[in-house]
């Protein structure tokens, strides 16, 4: 499974309690859509950290990197280069 | 002697008089002066009358904190109307509720409420819809008006009706079960004494300039933006805390010298962002309110800003916002405490049978001023139950010192608080129960070290049924906004409960 698709799985699972890939684009905004808030952001970065072994810096915390799937799996592919 | 102000309206029409160029809001880099504010604030007046709004009708605006969300909300005032602020994080059928509730003659909206379509349908008494500028792709429902073409243009009249300073101002929704919305009622009076007052013990001036990330919906928030602009300072508006640095750096750029949160607030930044890395050094004073914080993360804050005086304070929306605040000089020596009544308000410890217990002795928060609301919109019953004898009866828990410093013991409500939000656990056992195969649940609140509480439900199965938690949680996120959703869901065999047959909360509250 890619880190998007993995990505994609968890936000369904603990954001929207379902497996059902149509209720989440991978461009979808996570504010736009009122998805996740602040603490909800502590729970993303927790487990991208845990799963991806990588880690984010408080300067790296911006929507640009962290706000819809696809985002986050070319900012994890970034991280791991 | 002059009269006072008869209402919110005089005295932001005072600070644009005063100081008409300069910053009033700040918003995504664009800055709104008093003069044009104020101008805003007569033509969306001007459009609700010749929309055939009259005064004493209702006008729910369902916005973000914007430019249009603080003219909408003037404007309202301004022409005698009634303004419901409602929460934007509500799903549609929430939100649908309350606007039946008050019976809304318009809605002030943005098309960026996923569920707005919804809301606009279930309307049917809405005479007018006014949709502002989306920052989504999202269109703006059918029937709705565009905001800059609603405001019209020529010339603009301040001639309006004077104000009766008794006459209800504001109706902000508390959390109710789905069946019992408390839309606290303001009246002018309450909002122009608790601005006053906040302005008063925080010395606000003109060169006050706060990082706001509290919603305006909410009371705290509320009034915050109210004291701001009677004071002529300016806010700029950051509606998230979901990047928690980037709040904090623009708490730097901008200078800001006041900071408002509640104690997740600042138990979010002090664990995600390294204070000392910015400069902070213009912020002469930050406020809690919003439920106890920990005396730890109080030191904590105070350690990672020594240079800003932490306003601890409490209040409630049924007080307008604010009751008490311990002025900061007196941290060290009355720990724990949330201080003495503001300016103009009487705070009281009570017994059950509303007589003032003695100093030191625990009862029931009561509390008498001008900031107390009229009562809960068209809700007698639950109005007669808290103002009572000339008081407000908080329901919440305490004891006065020998000095008159209050300090909060628990609540006698149930109400659960999470975050920035008070969550009645009927409404989340409402919904619970709807879902099928639950016989019974309970829904309480668990300690988290961020968000102070989060939500638990404990359900008991009917037999046969086949639950998991997750199908529960998402029957609960397709109702509820999404801080109502339980974080945990446990399955018992049954609840505790009295000989009466209530639930005993605090023995599942004990076994988290």
């Amino acid at each position: 499974m890619s880190a998007g698709e993995q990505v994609r799985q968890y936000i369904l699972e603990n954001f929207l309690f379902s497996t059902d890939t149509s209720l989440l684009g991978m461009d979808d905004s996570f504010l736009a859509r009122g998805l996740i808030d602040s603490t909800g952001m502590l729970e993303v970065l927790l487990f991208l950290e845990e799963t991806f072994g990588i880690k984010v810096d408080d300067n790296e915390m911006i929507p640009d990197n962290l706000d819809s799937v696809n985002r986050i799996a070319a900012f994890i592919a970034r991280k791991k280069a | 002697m002059p009269a006072g102000p008869a209402s919110l309206v005089d005295l932001l029409r005072e600070s644009a008089r005063r100081h008409p160029g300069r910053e009033a809001l700040r918003h995504r880099g664009v800055a709104t002066t008093y003069e044009s504010l104020w101008q805003t604030v007569l033509s969306a007046s001007r459009a609700l009358r010749r929309d055939g709004i009259a005064p004493g009708e209702r006008v729910a605006l369902l916005i973000d904190n914007s430019l249009e969300y603080v003219a909408a909300y003037y404007a309202v005032l301004h022409m005698g109307g009634i303004v419901v602020g409602l929460n934007t994080a509500m799903r549609g059928a929430e939100i649908a509720r309350r606007i039946a509730h008050c019976n809304a003659a318009a809605l002030i909206a943005s098309p960026d409420h996923a569920e707005l379509a919804t809301v606009v349908a279930e309307g049917s008494d809405l005479r007018c819809i006014v949709a502002v500028a989306a920052t989504t792709a999202r269109a703006a429902p059918a029937g709705a008006v565009a905001w800059g073409d609603w405001l019209g243009n020529g010339d603009v009249s301040d001639a309006c009706a004077a104000t009766d300073p008794a006459a209800p101002a504001a109706i902000m929704y508390t959390s109710g079960t789905t069946g019992d919305p408390r839309g606290v009622t303001l009246s002018h009076r309450n909002l122009v004494a608790n601005t006053q007052s906040i302005l008063q013990y925080l010395e606000l001036t003109e060169a006050d300039r706060i990082v706001n990330v509290l919603p305006f919906y909410y009371s705290f928030g509320n009034s915050v933006l109210h004291t701001h602009l009677a004071a002529g300072g300016s806010i700029v508006i950051e509606n998230s805390l979901t990047y928690p640095h980037l709040v904090v750096q623009a708490m730097a750029t901008e200078r800001a010298t006041g900071f408002s949160g509640v104690p997740s607030t600042y138990a979010l930044l002090l664990q995600r962002v390294k204070l000392a890395d910015y400069d902070l050094s213009s912020l002469r004073y930050i406020t809690q309110a919003g439920g106890a914080m920990a005396p730890a993360l109080a030191q904590r804050l105070r350690a990672a800003l020594p240079a800003a005086r932490l306003f601890v304070m409490y209040g409630q929306t049924e007080a307008t916002a604010r009751i008490s605040y311990l002025p900061p000089e007196r941290l060290d020596d009355k720990p724990g405490s949330v201080g003495i009544g503001i300016p103009g308000v009487t705070v009281e410890v009570q017994d059950a049978d509303g007589r003032p217990v003695p100093t030191g002795t625990e009862g029931e928060v009561c509390a008498r001023g001008d900031n107390v609301m009229l009562g809960y919109w068209e809700n007698p019953a639950a109005t007669a139950k808290v103002l009572r004898g000339g008081w407000l009866h908080t329901g919440d828990l305490g004891r006065l010192d020998a000095d008159g410093y209050l300090t909060l013991i628990g609540r006698s409500s149930e109400m659960i608080k999470t975050g920035a939000h008070r969550v009645s656990p009927l409404e989340i056992e409402e919904v619970l129960l709807a879902l099928d195969g639950v016989a019974e649940c309970a829904a309480i609140g668990i300690a988290d070290e961020i968000l102070g509480e989060v939500i638990k439900a404990y359900v008991v199965p009917r037999a046969g049924a086949t639950l998991d938690s997750r199908a529960v949680q998402a029957h609960c996120r397709a109702r509820l906004a999404v801080y109502k959703v339980p974080k945990d869901v446990a399955f018992v065999a049954s609840l505790p409960r009295t000989a009466s047959g209530k639930i005993k909360r605090f023995m599942l509250k004990e076994a988290g």
